[in-house]
């Protein structure tokens, strides 16, 4: 038993007081989750007469990582979503205390499907469009759900009614002038325009996941999008942010269907019609939100608080291509010649 | 010394990505050390060119700033990119002085140069 394993089975017995014979066995980091850090395990024990085996993910907090992780927000999103057309593994288990495993943890379920590569030529093994559909399908139905009704108003933005482009724009700007040792002046840029042409006022303030795109969710042998992954930046907000983020060039799901059927799936399960020039303006945030996570990314491996080699690898390549991507739109936009 | 840092870099990142990433126990280690390999490939990329790139941007900063032409305060890429730095945010400042004046030469030719700068630091993978 490892040292994690044997950490573990103390702190189920803790968790579980009227468990016997807890074993904790198979734990292996799993690659990914780069603000968190992610494990697989299986957990067997008896509660009540009764013989207890749990294929489990624990989710423990990184030193530090691609996105500034909330504790316990991931955790309270999936509790709130179980049983909301969502689909999400059930989470069993929150701890804040350090002391158990060294940094705060959360435990759900383990579920079936694997993530698609969205840099790989056929990431869903033949299911593309099937997948993509399903992907702006769940996406709606998440657009279409009450964040009051569900206990979110916690999150950022579950008590602002307007304004949201501001509140999330100002925090990724606040972010970039944390991290940012050369400045860089395409971002700013970027960040002046989205000022000056801020978009309409979402149809309803909606429940945004935040990281929603291609390798966030897993999908099974036969195309069915099993789980939406990696809560970690949930808020309240414009839904058409997660829309703009899904198709954002680094990872588009546009790659498997086009835009506007996906966003017939998208209206027809939120209920509310795109505004097309607000998808512009998220499309734009969007960039600018990459370039700020990695920012996060290159200040956390310069100062040695990360040594994960994916977040290494995002800072130093994954700017470069997003400030691309910025002048691009801006094109697009009638900005530049 | 005939081994560069540069490929030095490359047969490090070798190494690690085509002989030990194959040989380790776990996937996450494996994958880790294909990555580390990937990053380093990137510096060797990088490295020979550094300080080049920097010292032609400065002077490409200081010519649209309308600056008198000036050596850098030194060669050192920490020196350079505080130079950089502290021309870049005069550059933020010009860039917006123009859009509030609705200047559109200006903003073009801003832009322009700020692509032209974006396109030379690219990686080259």
């Amino acid at each position: 038993m490892s040292d994690l394993e044997a950490r573990i089975t103390a702190w189920l017995a803790h968790r579980i007081p009227g468990a016997s014979g807890i074993v904790v066995d198979g734990l292996a980091r799993i690659y990914g989750g780069s603000s968190q850090e992610t494990y697989r395990l299986r957990g067997c024990w008896s509660e009540r007469g009764e013989a207890v085996e749990k294929r489990l993910i624990l989710r423990r907090d990184a030193p530090a990582g691609l996105v500034l992780a909330e504790r316990d927000l991931e955790y309270n999103v999936y509790r709130a979503l179980a049983g909301q057309g969502i689909p999400a593994p059930e989470a069993h288990f929150l701890e804040l205390d350090p002391a158990w495993l060294g940094r705060p943890f959360f435990i759900m379920d383990l579920m079936p499907g694997k993530p698609g590569n969205p840099f790989g030529a056929d990431p869903y093994e033949g299911h593309d469009e099937s997948v993509a559909r399903q992907f702006w399908a769940v996406l709606g139905r998440l657009a279409a759900l009450d964040h009051r009704k569900l206990g979110l108003t916690s999150l950022r933005g579950g008590e602002a009614g307007s304004g949201f482009w501001r509140l999330e724009l100002d925090r990724w700007e606040g972010i970039i002038d944390a991290g940012e040792a050369v400045i860089e002046p395409i971002v700013r840029g970027a960040i002046r325009w989205l000022r000056r042409n801020p978009p309409a006022e979402p149809a309803k303030p909606a429940i945004v996941h935040g990281d929603y795109r291609s390798g966030n969710f897993l999908f099974t042998a036969d195309g069915r999008i099993s789980a939406i992954l990696d809560w970690e930046m949930c808020h309240i907000g414009d839904p058409l942010e997660d829309a703009a983020w899904g198709i954002d060039p680094f990872w588009p799901i546009t790659r498997h269907l086009p835009l506007e059927a996906g966003l017939a799936e998208w209206q027809a399960a939120s209920g509310i019609q795109a505004d097309r020039r607000s998808l512009d303006w998220w499309r734009l945030f969007s960039a600018v939100k990459a370039c700020a996570i990695w920012t996060t990314a290159e200040a956390a491996l310069a100062s040695g608080e990360s040594h994960e080699m994916v977040v290494a690898l995002s800072g130093i390549r994954a700017g470069h291509f997003h400030r691309k991507t910025i002048l691009a739109l801006l094109r697009e936009f009638g900005e530049m010649a | 010394m005939r081994l560069t840092v540069e490929a030095a870099l490359r047969r490090i990142g070798d190494l690690l990505r085509d002989d030990v990433a194959p040989d380790l126990q776990t996937p996450f280690l494996g994958q880790s050390v294909r990555m580390a390999g990937s990053v380093l490939t990137i510096c060797a990329n990088w490295v020979d060119d550094a300080a080049a790139i920097r010292v032609e941007e400065n002077a490409k900063l200081r010519s649209i700033l309308g600056l008198p032409a000036a050596s850098d305060p030194g060669l050192r890429i920490s020196q350079l990119d505080g130079e950089n730095h502290r021309l870049r945010l005069l550059l933020i400042d010009a860039h917006a002085a123009a859009e509030a004046a609705e200047d559109a030469p200006r903003n073009a030719a801003i832009w322009a140069l700020l692509e032209e700068i974006e396109l030379a630091r690219a990686q080259r993978e």
